[in-house]
């Protein structure tokens, strides 16, 4: 009972980083119809950045602020270099041109930082916590707490304020938000700076004291099942997804792969579950359900 | 449309779709097929060999072009056909004997059900939604292979495949080989050429344009979207059965994600909706690689950090990274498209406008 417990509360905090991730992965699609392929580099980016402005010999709080504002900057510049130029274009386009931004960003992260592994520092104490018969992970347990605050911070932002109104209602509908006179490009370029930020705090949560290479970004294709399960669209919807996504993965890791033999099981899992929600409900579980006019 | 040269008229609608419509046309085709055959002649063998690997590529990349330029359904999973195809080829040859013209259709239709499995999705969810399902078939394909029996698939040691015999000559070095990849891919070529421009292509066109209006006019979205899948999946699956005896020895690891998001960049610098096009980006990509792993060692002294292991793969990606946006911004019609106008602006020469 003890063990259940022990993986199934890792794997709800881990889902917690994950629906993180995916919120990133929202809030861009939200704003501009853009399905960000590129999320998992923007992730290791952050890491990098943060990795970096700390070898500087910066305090540690320093580098997490430059950090972050250095990510919201690269978030910034992308948009500016690359979507601004494609506003108009198909949405087919814009998916094509995220594959072209994930290609580059990693062979540029490998250029500029090589692929060697590097240690990353550590944000989160490694001592684990305990708790009864739960023995948790430090980073995992503050980064989900501290985003489920940031979960409700941004519901907040996007329901009760007037700028984050704006930002829904261009996510709805991008010429209507034009006629009431809201900015759509200023909207998608805060966007592009908000999820940018929120992805380098993913990769503080993901990587504390571990080690940083470009190969750690595949963690990007794993947080895309948990976007697509609650809907492009849904906030809060993530973090339901996220724990859907994270107990099953880890109850799966746990529970099925010693029985198959060589493992592979949780990897596959969140992609079988997205696969068949995909077939039954197309949208996800929150999104929003557009109806197709010709 | 290209301009023809004026004084060419047609009689029938058959010969204005024709793909070669003039004398000098057939000429040229002819002294191009003859050079074809005669290449490894006067080729090295390092030369021939990068037109054999090119060539094994295009077809799985003419098989991309027409379930994502053609029929419009994004597909990040042609790599994973393509394995399952080498997969099933080198299986066949190998566990039952059978000879290459018969195990290499076979992983052919193996590849292209896979397709049609992972494919099915295509009728509820679309365009990105779609990415990922193909995704999903990029990852659990090596999961797939590792978990039958080893046997059937050889799991995690993968395959040793004995050279394909043909009337008891063995395939075994470059320039056999090239007599192998070369006609299977100018066969795979021809079918695509003609398969766009057939009621089939037409359909493919119409869904991808907008699949609702298709539907409306009787086009069944369901049955062409997983006919495009399957047909995609069909030239991936004949390319990587090239490759397993190209190769002769096939695993898992050569048919990763990665190489099938280079694959949709090559589609895209080529042209999106054109067979050419998909000709075209795999000379031009597979070229840019050349040059990339030729430069190597200067490029390392230029990037320290990278070092001699990695600076192939950090180069191809900033440079396809890169001509991915740059193509997408400023000329999304691809390569196909400027080689078209070139062609029209030296028919017209020295008029700018005819």
């Amino acid at each position: 009972m003890g063990e259940f417990l022990q993986y199934t509360v890792n794997g709800a905090l881990i889902g917690m980083l994950y629906a993180m991730i995916a919120l990133a992965f929202n809030v861009i699609y939200r704003a501009g119809r853009i399905l960000n392929f590129a999320q998992g580099e923007m992730v290791i980016l952050g890491g990098f950045l943060v990795w970096w402005f700390f070898s500087f010999d910066m305090p540690l709080w320093l580098a997490l602020l430059t950090g972050f504002g250095g990510s919201a900057v690269i978030g910034l510049l992308i948009e500016r270099g690359i979507f601004r130029p494609m506003i108009g274009q198909p949405i087919f386009a814009l998916v094509m041109v995220t594959i072209g931004l994930m290609i580059l960003l990693r062979g540029l992260m490998l250029v500029i930082w090589g692929p060697a592994q590097r240690p990353f520092p550590e944000f989160f104490s490694r001592v684990p916590f305990i708790w009864g018969p739960i023995i948790l992970n430090q980073a995992i347990l503050w980064g989900g707490l501290i985003s489920l605050a940031v979960f409700a911070g941004i519901s907040l932002l996007f329901e009760k304020t007037k700028w984050g109104l704006k930002l829904t209602v261009v996510a709805e509908d991008h010429q209507v938000a034009q006629s009431l006179g809201i900015s759509v490009k200023w909207s998608i370029a805060f966007a592009w700076a908000i999820s940018a930020v929120l992805s380098t705090f993913a990769s503080i949560v993901f990587l504390n004291a571990s080690s940083l290479d470009f190969l750690a970004s595949g963690i990007g294709l794993r947080a895309l099942p948990v976007a697509l399960l609650a809907g492009l669209e849904s906030i809060w919807g993530l973090v339901l997804a996220g724990l859907i996504v994270g107990v099953g993965e880890a109850l799966a890791g746990a529970y099925l792969d010693p029985y198959l033999g060589g493992g592979g099981m949780s990897e596959a899992f969140p992609y079988i579950l997205m696969l068949f929600i995909l077939l039954i409900r197309p949208q996800g579980l929150f999104g929003w359900k557009i109806i197709e006019r010709v | 449309m290209a301009r023809l040269p004026c004084g060419v008229y047609f009689e029938t609608y058959d010969k204005e779709r024709a793909y070669v419509r003039t004398k000098p046309q057939t000429v040229c085709l002819i002294i191009f097929f003859i050079l074809l055959i005669l290449a490894p002649f006067f080729l090295s063998v390092k030369f021939t060999s990068m037109i054999n690997v090119m060539m094994i590529v295009m077809v799985a990349i003419v098989g991309l072009q027409i379930t994502t330029g053609y029929a419009g359904q994004v597909n990040l999973g042609q790599s994973a056909f393509m394995g399952m195809g080498a997969f099933v080829t080198s299986s066949l040859a190998f566990n039952l004997n059978w000879p290459f013209y018969l195990a290499i259709p076979a992983g052919g239709l193996g590849a292209g059900l896979m397709g049609i499995v992972f494919g099915l999705p295509a009728y509820r969810v679309k365009g990105f939604y779609l990415a990922l399902t193909t995704i999903a078939a990029q990852i659990i394909f090596p999961i797939l292979i590792m978990r039958v029996p080893d046997s059937i698939f050889g799991g995690s040691m993968g395959f040793h495949l004995e050279p394909a015999s043909f009337f008891g000559i063995m395939l075994d070095n470059e320039t056999k080989l090239y007599y192998l990849v070369m006609p299977v891919t100018v066969i795979m070529i021809f079918f695509a050429f003609n398969l766009v421009r057939t009621r089939v292509g037409r359909a493919f066109i119409a869904i991808r344009d907008n699949d609702i209006a298709a539907e409306m006019i009787g086009i069944s979205p369901f049955y062409y979207k997983t006919l495009a899948f399957f047909i995609g999946g069909l030239f991936a699956g004949v390319g990587g059965g090239l490759w397993a005896y190209y190769i002769r020895y096939i695993a898992v690891d050569q048919f990763t994600l990665w190489f099938s998001v280079w694959y949709i960049g090559m589609i895209i610098v080529g042209g999106l909706g054109n067979i050419f096009g998909a000709i075209l980006g795999t000379v031009f990509i597979r070229g840019l690689e050349e040059i990339i792993t030729s430069l190597g060692p200067y490029l390392v002294d230029i990037f320290p950090t990278v070092g001699g292991g990695a600076i192939w793969f950090a180069g191809m990606n900033v440079v396809l990274g890169g001509a991915i946006i740059l193509f997408l911004i400023f000329e999304p019609r691809g390569l196909a498209h400027r080689w078209n106008i070139l062609k029209t602006s030296y028919r017209i020469w020295p008029f700018p406008y005819s």
